[in-house]
């Protein structure tokens, strides 16, 4: 049932705000649906892409047994990765954005849209974040873990993977969850390419009656929401762990 | 530190790879559909809506989301003379010329003005459209009695970012030229919270405006007392790629069944469907 069929006159606040809820519900909806979308694909695209880029950083030349090729896919690898994070965070994503679905479109690939363009940004930058917080997850954990494996007979690589990067995830998850709300929040800029998130589909509620300020009054609550509820969760995990911790000492 | 370098070089050069798009034109006999591209913010030439109508147009790839508007009215009139399907996609106004030019739409139809600088980028159609440039101020405010250009001395003055009003601003003598904002909601905005005095519009934009919002007035100018504007800062026309001379001349040709009653008209009850207040 349609309570407010006209806009309300411009002193009535509140009023307004009913009215723009009510009339433009259903891009409220799919603007979260859309900002949520790219918040979970960024983070967990990007928490996997890190891995690669993290095996690629970690890597040690071994001078003694690798041969050349190895040496210099080694040394590439690495490179790659330190230059891949420099860019991608030193950029920011607004500015990535418009330089992929503009750089790309040409091509006039018929699944290039904004959506897919906003995810592959957010991905791609999420993951030169992610990147660092894993690396500095595994500089977290103790020297004697890769010894200890290493002197148990597990290869470097093995050591790296079975022993070492599992201990320093579970150490970065508070750090991945916060990167999902701040992604949740950063995705706003994504609307310069015509991505409907929660930003542009408040744009767009407001785009016949100029009611900007009520508009994104709705937008700053429902992104509130997003975040309170994400941030609970991280602490939730962070206390966890710290439990977990606890039970191993004792 | 060089292979940073290497890496922007390679970028840059996958950029320019892909940025060189063909040269063949728009072909009317092949082509089934033609792709619009207009901001979805800038009533009464278009804006977003969730309500579909005779009129509205849903936007491509936003379920749910439709466009309203003079431009889509005009569209739909266009696609209908040509006999090709219209899809409509939204985007903001400064990537309404890359989108042309990379292929991703086919026509502006946004309430363009065919200025000279854009006129060396793409190619204009016929105007659709033939207006007058006004300014908005508070009702309650020290401007709203104002007349000419003359009494927006000092005043602190806005405009859209990379518009002809922007450019605008400047015969106006002592104004404080503010930053341009990226859309009209801002701008009204800017004036309603009273971080401008007054920005410049087209006139059924600001009709539109003030239709929806009491605290804003509409000041015309007679005679000397207005901007100094030529014809083409007073008329919208379709923006395409320049080598598209035939989808041009086809457009021309819709425009030109088009009479000025029928535009008014349209504009008129364009305005009507905008989110009046009570």
């Amino acid at each position: 049932m349609m309570v407010f069929a006209t806009l309300p006159p411009k002193d009535e606040f509140l009023n307004t705000i009913f009215y723009l809820v009510e009339r433009y519900s259903g891009f409220f909806i799919r603007g979260v649906l859309i900002t949520l979308l790219l918040s979970v694909v960024g983070t967990l695209g990007g928490f996997i892409l890190s891995l690669f880029l993290t095996l690629l950083r970690t890597t040690e030349v071994d001078h003694r047994r690798d041969t050349w090729l190895t040496r210099t896919l080694k040394r590439l690898g690495r490179g790659f990765s330190v230059t891949y994070i420099t860019v991608f965070r030193g950029t920011p994503m607004i500015v990535q954005a418009m330089i992929f679905y503009y750089g790309i479109s040409p091509l006039r690939l018929s699944w290039w849209t904004p959506l897919i363009a906003g995810l592959v940004v957010v991905t791609l930058n999420t993951t030169a974040y992610i990147a660092e917080v894993i690396r500095s997850g595994i500089n977290g954990v103790d020297k004697g873990q890769m010894e200890a494996a290493r002197s148990l007979g597990f290869s470097r690589r093995e050591g790296m993977f079975l022993i070492v990067l599992p201990q320093a995830i579970k150490n970065s998850l508070p750090a991945i969850g916060n990167e999902f709300i701040v992604n949740l929040k950063d995705t706003a800029v994504l609307s310069v390419i015509g991505v409907f998130d929660l930003f542009r589909a408040t744009q767009s509620a407001t785009s016949s009656n100029f009611r900007v300020v009520e508009g994104f009054f709705i937008a700053a609550i429902i992104y509130l929401i997003l975040t309170f509820i994400t941030s609970k969760v991280v602490q939730r995990l962070d206390v966890a762990m710290e439990a977990g911790k606890e039970n191993a000492h004792a | 530190m060089k292979k940073v370098l290497f890496f922007v070089v390679m970028l840059v050069g996958a950029v320019a790879l892909a940025s060189c798009s063909s040269n063949e034109q728009f072909d009317l006999d092949v082509e089934t559909e033609f792709v619009v591209g207009l901001e979805a913010a800038y009533a009464p030439f278009n804006w977003s809506t969730s309500v579909e109508n005779e009129f509205s147009v849903p936007l491509a790839g936003q379920p749910g989301v439709f466009v309203d508007g003079y431009d889509v009215v005009v569209s739909s009139m266009i696609a209908d003379e040509l006999g090709l399907d219209l899809v409509i996609k939204a985007n903001d106004w400064d990537g309404l010329i890359p989108a042309l030019l990379s292929g991703e739409i086919d026509m502006i139809i946004a309430g363009m003005s065919p200025t000279a600088e854009r006129a060396e980028t793409v190619a204009f159609s016929d105007e659709y459209f033939r207006s007058e440039q006004v300014v908005v101020v508070s009702t309650g405010g020290a401007y709203a009695h104002a007349t000419s250009l003359a009494d927006f001395n000092g005043a602190r003055v806005v405009a859209q970012l990379g518009t002809l009003q922007d450019d605008l601003i400047d015969q106006i003598t002592g104004v404080n030229h503010l930053d341009p904002l990226d859309t009209y909601a801002l701008l009204a905005t800017a004036v309603a919270q009273n971080a401008a005095d007054a920005f410049i519009a087209e006139l059924p934009v600001a009709q539109g405006m003030v239709a929806t919002n009491s605290n804003l007035t509409i000041i015309r100018f007679t005679g000397e007392n207005g901007f100094t504007v030529s014809d083409e800062d007073v008329i919208v026309s379709v923006a395409l790629r320049q080598e598209d001379v035939n989808l041009l001349a086809a457009v021309n040709e819709a425009l030109a069944g088009i009479s000025t009653d029928t535009r008014n008209q349209i504009m008129a009850e364009a305005l009507e469907r905008q989110d009046n207040a009570s």
